[in-house]
């Protein structure tokens, strides 16, 4: 438990050589410049003082001064800020990995290796993540020099090499393309009759390069929309917390009632995302009553955010410097009945699901991981205080109006996959209560919208965190030249959620599979961050059957 | 004279075996909040189906299997006593030549998955194989409690038994367990285990298309308007009236409300996990055990 005052007093003392800058913008925010050969040992050191790793963040400043930087980043959740320990390595220098202590830090890792050619020793798994199996070896995508729209010729015989099946057992492939997924990621299931002995993932098959686009061809302005197509469900959360890692970079203040509106809006698409949830995993376990009656009831709210924002979905309205339509009145109205119906009916919902037996034998003892387990693997959201684990970026690391709010934050112990259902279920029902008081205490006044009036200052890192309704989303910003971030790192919940499926799915049957995958609730798009836009012809046009065999047959 | 009865009973059961699937989806359609397709609708998934291309990843086994599994269950279909009345056919069975044609569409199923060999569909498979083994069981004894009653193995004295000699606490027990084992005859949740839509994709049908798939639609429709029929027939024997014709309505009206109890009981019940149905199923047999001892002793 140390404050920021105590976490650089204990690193200096005990790295003295190695600690080479201390930075302390903000309140939350405090970086550390360190060197690279005592990584390992000052990451060990941080999480010991009760640090909670987030992320690492790889940038490239090969053009500046010859180096890779690599960014681990931590949160420490009683004292509300976050921690940053910069690094940087020559380009062909190795740098100590930090997955045999941190396993969540195995992704960040290789994806630095795929993309910006980084060095790790004594990583324990260096196979490709991000990129393609047949990219090649010597193009880094998201190095400065190579161009955003790069297209590599396609390679023949190139396969990505599955983990070894434990002797007895055979192989069920889960994806690419399953109905327990709807998007493309494949897991292979080492099965040993029907239970489950191991299982290894190959995943961002649709990895879009959302970051590397908006480092090189759009503004600080439209980014956000951008961000808000990260993920088809938590749009608003992307939007918000990219707005807010520039303004925490910039030191710009937004108005309290942008605050307040921006609280609304987060909730409510908590309230949606959950039932959304609740039907999915209605339909997980062959419950399918479960899932039309959850989508039903949460219609309404999509209809809300229609005359809210003007869509149901992918709002538009988080922006830096505010939001873009105000909560009249009316509206406000509006939304007091939309989440009364709401509650009525999820105390009805909640009510049948906690009487029902037939949910309790598909979801009790399912997905069992230990509190210890949770806690070592970085887990995040519902699916770690399903297990125990008190963490809630809304009260450890407020953001928003969230300090005003008053809010429980629902734990469980659990920890299986009924303890996921249990924790969203209460949750929906704070962010209702949260809305309500939102509505309540919102300032009459005030702008909606505060632009910036000069251009950023460049150089300037900005990190931040908003609990999502599948956990916690971290954005990580340094502010560029060109109007334009220099580096802009997201982390989506499901990023480290679903490092820790493996070992959820360890000795479960089969049959038990959709559901733990989808306990985590994954979104691999926001994942993978990838954004197709047809450019070539901007209108829309029908297409015959004809028209488009003859596509798909020559492959576009 | 002879042949009409037959050619009644075929006609009945293909003719309305979509019917209850549509009944079925309508229902369920309703639990659930939804419209739901047209009752017909199974009908024009059958013509659709009819209608397509035929794809065959497998072996010769892979073509036979759907035909033998329609088959086996129009057999079965042929000679048993619609309208409360043994037809021509029904002397040459008894209740063993049941027992066995109808084992011999389960086969089939296994037959087509294993040939296909995808993955799923052997996984479906086992699974499928581990619900013969369990369920046929219980409906083995079912008309065994029936030909102990009346001491005959035919196909009429079996069915008709509680008709002939009146309820009794064996009979009681026996209709319970039916009832329980009613969605896993029928393979409806919660125990649509081997086709496991979200686990395993359909199971042993992932690689069937087409004609082939209608024919196994079809074989499951009629299967379970032919469970639903079995129990009417066994249990519900009040529902005699004196014509033949009146009979058939009667017996179909029994079908529907057993019908709607399966989609019921389906639209309120998650998939359990294999494991979870084995040891259920095993409550069950002990259960039909009890209830033929029960008979046996003339309780």
């Amino acid at each position: 438990m140390a404050t920021i005052q105590a976490l650089t007093d204990q690193l200096k003392k005990k790295f003295a050589n190695a600690v080479t800058g201390v930075e302390n913008p903000e309140a939350t925010q405090l970086f550390i410049d360190i060197k690279k050969d005592k990584v390992r040992e000052i990451c060990n050191e941080v999480i010991a003082q009760g640090g909670r790793y987030l992320v690492s963040v790889g940038t490239d400043y090969l053009a500046k001064d010859g180096t890779l930087g690599l960014i681990h980043t931590f949160a420490f959740d009683k004292e509300h800020y976050f921690a940053s320990l910069r690094t940087a390595t020559k380009e062909m220098e190795p740098i100590e990995s930090i997955t045999p202590d941190i396993p969540n830090a195995g992704w960040s890792e290789r994806e630095y290796m795929d993309l910006l050619g980084m060095k790790f020793t004594n990583h324990p798994k260096p196979k490709k993540l991000v990129t393609a199996d047949d990219w090649p070896a010597d193009i880094y995508p998201l190095r400065k020099e190579v161009p955003f729209n790069i297209k590599p010729l396609a390679a023949e015989n190139v396969a990505y090499q599955l983990d070894e099946c434990p002797d007895g057992c055979s192989i069920v492939p889960f994806g690419p393309y399953h109905p327990t997924q709807h998007e493309p990621a494949h897991f292979a299931l080492f099965v040993d009759g029907e239970t489950i002995k191991g299982s290894d993932y190959r995943g961002f098959m649709i990895h879009r390069g959302v970051e590397k686009l908006a480092q090189t061809q759009i503004s600080y302005n439209e980014i956000p929309f951008l961000a808000e197509r990260i993920c088809g469900i938590c749009g608003s959360v992307h939007a918000a917390s990219f707005s807010q890692a520039v303004e925490i970079a910039a030191g710009h203040k937004i108005s309290r009632r942008a605050e307040y509106i921006r609280t609304i809006m987060l909730e409510i698409e908590r309230v949606h995302s959950h039932l959304l949830w609740l039907g999915v995993a209605g339909h997980l376990i062959g419950f399918d009553t479960v899932f039309m009656q959850a989508w039903r009831v949460r219609e309404p709210i999509m209809w809300l955010c229609e005359r809210l924002t003007g869509s149901r979905k992918t709002y538009g309205m988080i922006v830096i410097g505010g939001v873009r339509r105000d909560i009249t009145p009316e509206l406000k109205q509006d939304i007091l009945n939309v989440i009364g119906t709401i509650e009525k009916e999820m105390v009805t919902i909640k009510n049948a699901i906690i009487g029902d037996t037939a949910i309790h034998r598909r979801t009790k003892d399912v997905g069992y991981i230990t509190k210890e387990d949770t806690i070592k693997w970085s887990l995040v959201g519902p699916v770690a205080r399903a297990r125990g684990v008190d963490i809630d970026a809304r009260r450890d690391q407020p953001y928003a109006a969230y300090d005003e709010m008053k809010f429980d934050v629902p734990v469980v112990d659990n920890c299986d996959v009924w303890g996921t259902v249990l924790v969203r279920v209460l949750e929906t029902f704070e962010a209702i209560s949260i809305i309500r008081q939102a509505l309540d205490k919102m300032p009459n006044d005030g702008p909606i919208l505060m632009p910036f009036d000069d251009a950023l200052p460049a150089g300037r890192h900005g990190i931040t965190a908003v609990e999502a309704p599948r956990g916690e989303v971290t954005h990580y910003v340094i502010t560029g030249e060109e109007n334009r971030p220099e580096r802009w790192r997201v982390r989506a919940p499901t990023y480290p959620n679903l490092q820790g499926v493996p070992m959820m799915l360890l000795n479960n049957q089969l049959a038990d599979v959709p559901i733990i995958i989808g306990s985590i609730d994954p979104c691999f798009s926001c994942t993978e961050r990838m954004e197709v836009v047809d450019l070539r012809n901007g209108g829309m046009k029908v297409m015959s059957q004809s028209e488009l065999e003859a596509l798909s047959r020559n492959k576009g | 004279m002879d042949i009409l009865a037959i050619i009644v009973n075929v006609v009945v059961f293909l003719g309305l075996a979509p019917l209850f699937e549509g009944v079925i989806r309508k229902l369920y359609a309703k639990v659930q909040s939804r419209q739901g397709p047209p009752i017909v609708q199974p009908y024009y998934d059958l013509i659709k189906l009819l209608g397509k291309e035929r794809l065959v990843p497998g072996n010769v086994a892979f073509k036979i299997a759907p035909m033998m599994a329609f088959a086996s269950i129009v057999t079965v279909v042929m000679f048993v006593p619609l309208g409360f009345k043994a037809n021509f056919l029904t002397q040459y069975a008894d209740i063993i030549t049941i027992i066995y044609v109808l084992t011999l569409g389960g086969v089939s199923v296994l037959l087509g998955a294993l040939s296909s060999r995808n993955t799923y569909a052997m996984v479906g498979a086992s699974r499928e194989m581990i619900t013969m083994i369990m369920v046929e069981p219980v409906l083995a004894m079912t008309l065994i409690m029936g030909a102990l009653k009346v001491k005959g193995m035919s196909v009429g004295a079996s069915f008709f038994s509680v008709a002939m000699t009146g309820y009794g606490w064996g009979v009681v027990l026996m209709l319970v367990v039916f009832l329980m084992a009613l969605q896993a005859f029928v393979g409806r949740q919660p125990f649509d285990i081997a086709e496991a839509e979200i686990e395993i994709i359909e199971g042993p049908f992932i690689e069937y298309s087409g004609p082939y798939l209608a024919l196994f639609k079809y074989y499951m429709m009629i299967k379970q308007m032919f469970y639903a029929f079995l129990f009417v027939t066994v249990f519900m024997p009040f529902l005699q009236t004196g014509s033949y014709a009146a009979n058939i309505g009667t017996q179909l009206a029994g079908i529907l409300a057993v019908v709607v109890l399966i989609s019921l009981v389906g639209s309120t019940n998650p998939r359990l996990r294999i494991e979870q149905a084995v040891r259920y199923y095993a409550v069950l047999i002990l259960l039909s055990l009890t209830a033929v001892g029960l008979t046996v002793y003339g309780i």
